[in-house]
């Protein structure tokens, strides 16, 4: 007992420092050591074939970036990309949690195939689009076909315009039930008296969801804005199953060219400037989100 | 002393953590005679029939009292692996190495040569020049053929037959009016299937039917000739866009078609003629795995002029580790998979003939009874040998941009497939996508 009193107790930001430590060292050592080192990679000439000539350049991987024309071409691709996932992703989560908000009979059910293809790892999703899109024996040439809506079997991919749009359909469709999700947590903490208050004031559908539900929905898309985006500049697997990045560029991504120069060249020195360049612009991306969308939402979701 | 229950459930906790913890730090070791100490060979390799590389493994085992740690590596990232081993610093003693993998590995200082060492010189003056010259390196030879093989036209006899033609094209033109032919006959509406899907792997076709030609892409000096004294890229580019959009005899749906489902549409008697390795006629010959089996024959690689012939060829080799502590061991390991046994024959290379009819360097294997009896089966033993005769490796695989050039080659040559890049402008782009990367690294 006389050992215990002669104990000093640990104030309480010792104690949270404590508690926290082996968290913070485990995050340290496996997310901030790696992104630093990738930054510190970005700075040299590196690439694995040629260690001998290894060397320090400074930023002129960045520089170079600026005449390099894989580079501002899937840029473009990327830009392109985004916008066709995010504008599609947006417009159809909306309807769909809108739908499913509802109640009606085999709503559970419908949620739960909603979710379905959320579940599926980016590669299951390729490989299951390319055998629907497959010119031979695709089951959407099947399907066409039997409507009567094209007379002979088609290769879907093979045009530039009919991969890329192919390609973010692919997308869509794997990233749009976490979009329907967060999209549907807000619309359940919007309050019904509101709607019953708009209704009394003869507001119509269009006006309770535009007076009503969007602005109560204004921070669960910021999030679906933010989280898409991020996952549209960075796709990558759907994109390599399905077309490789063909036909010619019409399907090479930052992401994809990232991985290409890192794993196929093994330049990593370059590879991890695009890697950066990819964080850069979405981090960019995000903060004009939030600077846009933020203070316009009154309410907390 | 005396255990209170803070101290108990310490101990309990440190005694459960440790063999939980030990394989962990294990695996994050660098030392390769971790564990071992008794000579034993580690031995990487990509995932082909890993079950009868073991067995043949435990052959090596039983003759000689080495032990081999084999591991197989999905073959899709073999290459990454392999590198994020070898840069870590624990790499194998012996490997499988691609040709065009194997510049930069010596020049990452992942591989030793293997000059001098006995048996070497007798196993080079017994293979094909094109092996021989694929496994050489700034003049060292690094590596033992594992296998190799070279492209050829393989059509489809039955076909052909029913359309009334009695023999393969010698010339591209030939092919396709042939292919016109048994269009026009009904019997299949695009008669040619080649993979042109952006893949990280060659695409040897292309290769194939310009050094089928006589031409290249390349001088010695691996500068670009492409768009200035070779006009044989331009003119088979030029044959390749009349066919896949005038003629209409290459299937368009090949922009979205890899090497798998091509195999699989000739197997199926969907294309009569494709271009592709000569082991393919195997699997497609093989009653169990193909409806056209019987029905596969394997041609010269139709030219421009039909009178000069050539192909391309590739080789995959064993290779010795710069830093392997087990040199001997593992060159005794690399002789018996790769090099001659004590009579003079190459074991390991016919083994896997016979088993899986993967191609061989060796110039001696073309005549013996047994194997040409096997290659009956499925090909013709005089076009097999001549092909492998004139067959030659791309002359750019020493260069460090190679792979980035064969990436751009593909994109150029979906461009010419799909009519959107004119033969001209193609190989302008072929040149000046050569030289940026020269002088990206030189």
């Amino acid at each position: 007992m006389a050992v215990q009193a002669e104990r000093r107790p640990l104030g309480d930001s010792a104690k949270a420092w404590a508690l926290n430590a082996p968290a913070m060292i485990v995050i340290a050592l496996l997310v901030a050591y790696p992104i630093a080192y990738s930054f510190w990679v970005s700075l040299q000439r590196d690439n694995l074939k040629r260690p001998r000539a290894k060397q320090f350049i400074g930023f002129d991987n960045y520089q170079a970036l600026l005449s390099d024309q894989a580079f501002l071409s899937a840029l473009k691709v990327s830009a392109l990309f985004v916008l066709v996932v995010l504008g599609l992703t947006v417009v159809l989560a909306l309807i769909l949690a809108l739908v499913l908000n509802e109640r009606f009979r085999g709503r559970g059910l419908l949620l739960s195939l909603a979710l379905l293809p959320w579940a599926m790892p980016g590669v299951v999703n390729g490989l299951m689009w390319r055998t629907i899109f497959d010119a031979k024996t695709g089951a959407l040439n099947g399907l066409l076909t039997q409507l009567g809506l094209i007379a002979e079997y088609q290769a879907w991919l093979t045009s530039g315009t009919g991969a890329f749009l192919f390609t973010a359909l692919a997308q869509v469709w794997n990233t749009l039930p976490f979009s329907v999700i967060i999209l549907l947590a807000g619309l359940s903490t919007i309050p019904s008296e509101l709607y019953d208050a708009a209704t009394v004031d003869r507001a119509g559908a269009v006006q309770r969801f535009v007076q009503v539900t969007l602005p109560w929905l204004l921070h669960p898309l910021l999030i679906v804005l933010i989280l898409e985006t991020m996952n549209a500049f960075r796709a990558f697997d759907t994109i390599y199953v399905l077309t490789g990045g063909g036909p010619g560029d019409a399907t090479t991504t930052i992401a994809l060219l990232d991985v290409q120069t890192v794993l196929t060249f093994t330049d990593v020195g370059l590879g991890s400037a695009y890697a950066w360049v990819i964080t850069a612009i979405t981090l960019l991306i995000s903060v004009g989100y939030i600077g846009l969308l933020y203070r316009k939402g009154n309410f907390e979701v | 002393m005396e255990l209170n229950r803070r101290q108990i459930l310490k101990y309990a906790g440190l005694g459960l953590a440790l063999p939980a913890a030990s394989p962990l730090l294990s695996a994050c070791s660098n030392d390769k005679s971790a564990g071992s100490g008794d000579g034993s060979v580690k031995f990487e390799g990509w995932d082909y029939e890993a079950a009868l590389v073991q067995q043949n493994l435990d052959n090596f085992t039983k003759t000689s009292t080495i032990k081999v740690n084999y591991t197989p590596i999905t073959s899709a990232q073999y290459v990454q692996k392999v590198v994020a081993e070898f840069t870590g610093g624990g790499g194998p003693d012996a490997l499988y190495v691609y040709d065009d993998s194997l510049a930069g590995w010596v020049e990452g200082d992942y591989l030793q040569p293997l000059d001098g060492m006995a048996g070497v010189d007798e196993v080079y003056a017994a293979i094909y020049p094109g092996n021989a010259s694929a496994m050489t390196y700034q003049g060292k030879r690094y590596g033992l053929p594992y296998y190799t093989d070279s492209n050829c036209l393989t059509y489809n006899a039955d076909i052909l037959a029913k359309a009334g033609i009695t023999k393969p094209p010698a010339s591209l033109e030939e092919l396709e009016a042939q292919a016109v032919k048994i269009k026009n006959a009904g019997l299949l509406k695009y008669p040619i299937g080649v993979p042109a899907q952006l893949s990280d792997t060659w695409w040897s076709w292309v290769w194939a039917l310009v050094f089928g030609s006589g031409g290249n892409m390349f001088d010695d000096q691996q500068a670009p000739i492409m768009n200035t004294t070779d006009t044989v890229v331009k003119d088979v580019f030029a044959w390749l866009q009349q066919a896949a959009n005038k003629s209409k005899v290459i299937d368009p749906a090949c922009l979205q078609l890899l090497p798998v489902p091509i195999d699989n549409a000739m197997k199926a008697n969907r294309y009569a003629y494709t271009i592709g390795a000569r082991y393919a006629s195997r699997d497609y010959n093989d009653a169990t795995k193909s409806k056209a089996a019987g029905k596969i024959r394997m041609a010269l690689i139709p030219s421009l002029d039909g009178q000069v012939h050539g192909t391309v060829s590739n080789t995959r080799l064993y290779a010795l580790a710069k830093d392997t502590e087990v040199k001997d061991n593992a060159f005794k390991l690399l002789t018996y998979l790769g090099g001659l046994d004590a009579n003079k024959q190459p074991y390991t290379a016919k083994f896997w003939f016979l088993q899986r009819g993967l191609g061989f360097a060796y110039r001696s294997m073309a005549t013996d009874p047994e194997i040409t009896a096997s290659l009956k089966k499925f090909a013709d033993p005089a076009i097999y040998a001549h092909l492998g005769e004139i067959a030659k490796p791309r002359n750019v695989l020493g260069m460090p941009w190679y792979t980035e050039f064969e990436t751009e080659m593909h994109k150029v040559v979906q461009g010419v497939l799909s009519n959107q890049t004119q033969p001209s402008a193609a190989v302008a782009s072929l040149a000046q996508s050569a030289a940026t990367l020269k002088k990206k690294y030189s």
